[in-house]
């Protein structure tokens, strides 16, 4: 049966368990997910994958949420029911934001469709650049290419129906290098909500040079000084930063739960003057890009930081009435049988009006680091880890010799009030995954900015 | 085995190829607890049957959801597969021959399989009353989550093989907002337990929330530390990567054969603990459950091995293909022990670091970490002082070449070690 029908039959069906539950409120996710995946390492492939797959999420709502899944058509239905039953069963106090039914059609376009594009042509581009990656000291490197389309039937008791479809692409390398018994690592990811354009448009030759010559220049580096100093992030490492310090804690669910420490600082100055940072599921192409999220909300631009001020929570439709606010559409979920968590989508600073070269001539002493390694957050202690790739230190404003990758820390509140510089050269072109229980592909970025953290460094 | 699977057995077995079906059914009722109130609720159904094909030393693999696909879906999930075989260029290896398989004990409890989901919400229902009760100043949230799953494998060496197990999962955080203060708790089991467990969970939360409130910055130090299970666990993880076999057969590992001293302590990873949530009888390809001995007085003895790159290394497989119907096997741990020692170190004086987070971005080739510590202790005279917020900075290898385990093991989940001393430092 084409989703078009499952889609009609199972509004019916809802109807009817609603009525039967005596439920006022659900809502109903119909997904369906077709995936290609390619992994070569070393030259050998490890995984060449094409897949599909139909799943439901059911939801429904009695003051608390009952949420339900299946991925067997047989049991359709039966998910609905238990949602409901579960809801039922519940009992709680809490209200959700409603709104005005909504009924939209949205398809994120693409130049050049990926599906078009023969397995046969994405293995050859992964062997490729596999062989690009062959060279000196180099001892092992690998290939991931990866694409998807989404395809969301949404709908809920309101009367809302909401289809969307969001193409995803990805490719990402990563090389080890080894001398003398050091070994070091290095990668670039590439993603968005793009379509075969975004493999044409990378300049592989650059950027697979680029990567097995940060992995050589690694093993000779020495590992940084540790201790709290002077930091210059790069647009990526800014990213994450943000990402991490701020992103997370202005997760409206979290600020609910008493878990943040932004809880009731809306409206106050938490970071410097000149700080905006803005979390966007509209931008188009972004690898954290969505036309409404997973409970059928339209997807908005939200200032988080409005020149050093806290102007508002990321939120869903729980959270949006909790704190009276304007729904913005970051709930989201990882897949069809996953709950709506509130969640970022791109999140970057906005450019400030220093240049590189003016934020460099600041730093006496400190350290100049760059990339994105990950980075965590507990958002109740307001303490943060992320991770950088690679640095260098900075003497009297000039770049000096290369350290390794080190993971750095901060108090939230004191990091963005420790920001000095902000740089005029944002960049949101770092796509990743962030973990909340659950994974969601997310972009974030900034531009150069200078701040003090403490650096984890063995020195 | 299951009709559907029995139906694509007989298809496979009219092509001229080698085969395999990996296939799960399950369903889960979880619970999440937020500011002690119920909030969130759910039961989830899952099932589906994954499907390798080796033919002529190239692999295909495909999956569909569901366990009643009708005739025309079998068949396309066959030649489907087939067509990946043929363009893959994946190697294959062959898949594992059918051996004894003794069954693994206390993996099931029909009580967590036959608890009727009413039932399992009033549990939930009660945890949270629990955590009102328990609280001061503390905002306390938790989940509780049940599961009961089959995994079943067939393939045309002539392996059938399906086994049940029930997992029951208890967590509880406690924030204070002024001073800011968290503390959490996680346990997973087999069977279902009793009331007392959430009793420990809460007040455990409840516990590392008030410590972690009145702790302070340390001043930066180097030298002997105590590490509590749970920071162990996160320093291993960065450790582990090193013994994946696929890692060390691409060269992403700082290992390359076994026999390299590292040490002086002995790390298991071993699925045939009973009860344990990590044991299984058989893994993702149908191997036997075992104890494999991966570091032993020091010395690498054993990497973590699947089939195919136990043959891609020419040595046997330890039975660490773990697996979902969506995926090829792939190398993981089933439960890791780290086995107790000689130093007594229950009433250690000095500092004790018990969890550190962010060790993902640690770098598992060149044993670099730096983790932020989320809470520590420094004991004098019996007397706890609280600290956070320092790092623990180091390098895996060099901290391990000092670690003496304890003599008392504690599981948390598929993980069991006692406390441990090392050098370490703490910026």
């Amino acid at each position: 049966m084409p989703c078009g029908e499952v889609m009609e039959w199972l509004v019916k069906k809802a109807e009817e368990l609603a009525r039967k539950h005596g439920v006022d409120y659900y809502e109903i996710r119909l997904v369906k997910v077709t995936s290609r995946k390619l992994i070569m390492t070393n030259g050998q492939l490890r995984e060449l994958s094409s897949n599909s797959e139909l799943g439901i999420g059911a939801r429904a709502f009695n003051g608390a949420w009952g949420f339900s899944s299946a991925n067997d058509r047989e049991r359709f239905e039966k998910a609905i029911e238990t949602a409901m039953k579960i809801a039922k069963l519940s009992r709680g106090n809490a209200r959700i934001y409603l709104g005005d039914p909504v009924r939209d059609e949205v398809e994120l376009g693409v130049k050049k469709p990926f599906t078009e594009i023969d397995i046969e042509e994405k293995l050859s581009l992964v062997k490729e650049i596999d062989k690009l990656l062959k060279g000196e000291k180099i001892v092992s490197r690998s290939v991931n290419y990866g694409d998807s389309i989404v395809e969301t039937l949404y709908f809920n008791s309101l009367g809302s129906e909401v289809r969307t479809v969001v193409p995803r692409i990805r490719l990402g390398f990563s090389v080890t290098a080894k001398e003398n018994g050091e070994m070091q690592s290095f990668w670039k990811s590439f993603g968005g909500t793009l379509g075969w354009e975004l493999v044409e448009g990378i300049d592989l030759h650059h950027w697979t040079s680029h990567v097995k010559a940060k992995a050589r220049e690694l093993l000779s580096a020495g590992s940084p000084p540790s201790g709290e100093m002077e930091v210059i992030a790069d647009p990526e490492l800014t990213g994450v930063l943000i990402h991490e310090a701020l992103g997370h804690a202005v997760e409206a669910d979290s600020v609910k739960n008493g878990d943040s420490i932004l809880a009731g600082k809306l409206g106050e100055e938490i970071a410097v003057e000149g700080l905006t940072v803005v979390d966007d599921p509209t931008l188009p192409g972004k690898f954290g890009s969505y036309p409404y999220d997973d409970e059928g909300i339209k997807a908005k631009r939200v200032e988080i930081i409005r020149d050093g001020v806290l102007v508002s929570y990321l939120n869903d439709r729980e959270t949006a009435e909790y704190f009276d606010i304007e729904p913005n559409g970051h709930a989201r979920a990882e897949s069809y049988n996953h709950q709506p968590l509130v969640r970022m989508s791109n999140t970057y600073v906005e450019p400030g009006d220093w240049s590189f070269e003016e934020i460099l001539g600041e730093v006496r002493h400190g350290l100049y680091m760059l990339g994105d390694k990950g980075g965590e957050v507990d958002t109740a202690n307001g303490t943060f880890t992320f991770g950088a790739k690679i640095g260098y230190i900075v003497e009297n404003g000039e770049i000096r010799e290369t350290v390794r990758d080190v993971a750095l820390s901060g108090k939230i509140l004191d990091v963005l009030r420790n920001i000095r510089a902000i740089g005029n050269d944002t960049r949101v072109e770092f796509p990743g995954y962030c973990g909340k229980g659950q994974w969601v592909p997310v972009d974030d970025g900034g531009p150069h900015i200078l701040t003090r953290a403490l650096v984890g460094g063995l020195r | 085995m299951i009709e559907a699977v029995e139906r694509l057995v007989r298809l496979l077995e009219g092509e001229n190829v080698e085969w395999e079906v990996f296939y799960q059914f399950g369903r889960s009722g979880s619970f999440a607890i937020e500011r002690e109130t119920l909030e969130r609720s759910q039961r989830k159904f899952y099932s589906g049957i994954g499907l390798r094909i080796g033919l002529k030393g190239r692999l295909g693999f495909s999956y569909i959801t569901g366990l009643h696909p009708s005739g025309n879906e079998l068949e396309n999930l066959v030649k489907r597969t087939l067509k990946l075989a043929r363009i893959s260029e994946v190697p294959f290896r062959g898949f594992p021959e059918k051996e004894k398989t003794p069954l693994v004990k206390g993996l099931y409890d029909r009580r967590i399989d036959e608890i009727p989901f009413e039932e399992a919400h009033s549990m939930a229902l009660e945890y949270a009353e629990l955590m009102s009760e328990k609280k001061k100043n503390e905002t306390i949230s938790g989940s509780l989550s049940l599961a009961v799953g089959t995994s079943g494998i067939v393939n045309s060496n002539g392996i059938e093989l399906e086994e049940r197990s029930t997992y029951m999962g208890v967590s509880a955080y406690a924030v204070i907002s002024d001073p800011p203060g968290t503390g959490s708790y996680r346990q997973s089991f087999t069977s279902l337990q009793n009331f007392g467990e959430l009793e420990r969970a809460v007040e455990s939360a409840i516990g590392d929330a008030r410590l972690s409130a009145e702790a302070k910055k340390l001043e930066p130090f180097t030298g002997e530390l105590v590490l509590e299970p749970e920071a162990v666990s996160s320093l291993l993880d960065v450790f582990l990567g090193n013994l994946y076999g696929d890692e060390v057969y691409h060269g992403r590992s700082r290992f390359s054969r076994p026999g390299e001293e590292i040490g002086s302590f002995t790390l298991v990873d071993d699925s045939t603990l009973e009860g344990f949530p990590g044991s299984y009888s058989f893994d993702g390809e149908g191997t036997p459950g075992q104890r494999a001995v991966l570091v032993e007085e020091g010395v690498i003895k054993s990497f973590l091995l699947d089939y195919t790159y136990a043959s891609f290394l020419e040595m046997k497989s330890t039975g660490n293909a773990l697996r979902s119907f969506r995926s090829v096997p792939y190398i993981g741990t089933s439960n890791v022990i780290l086995e107790p020692g000689e130093e007594s170190l229950e009433d250690y004086e000095g500092i004790v670091v018990k969890r550190v987070f962010g060790e993902h971005t640690a770098n598992p080739v060149s044993g670099d970490f730096s983790l932020t510590v989320e809470l520590g202790y420094v004991v004098r005279n019996g007397e706890l002082r609280p600290f956070k917020d320092n790092m623990l900075v180091g390098n895996v290898f060099e901290l391990l070449k000092t670690l003496k385990p304890g003599r008392k093991a504690r599981r948390i989940s598929s993980f069991l070690s006692p406390r441990v001393l090392v050098e370490g430092r703490l910026v």
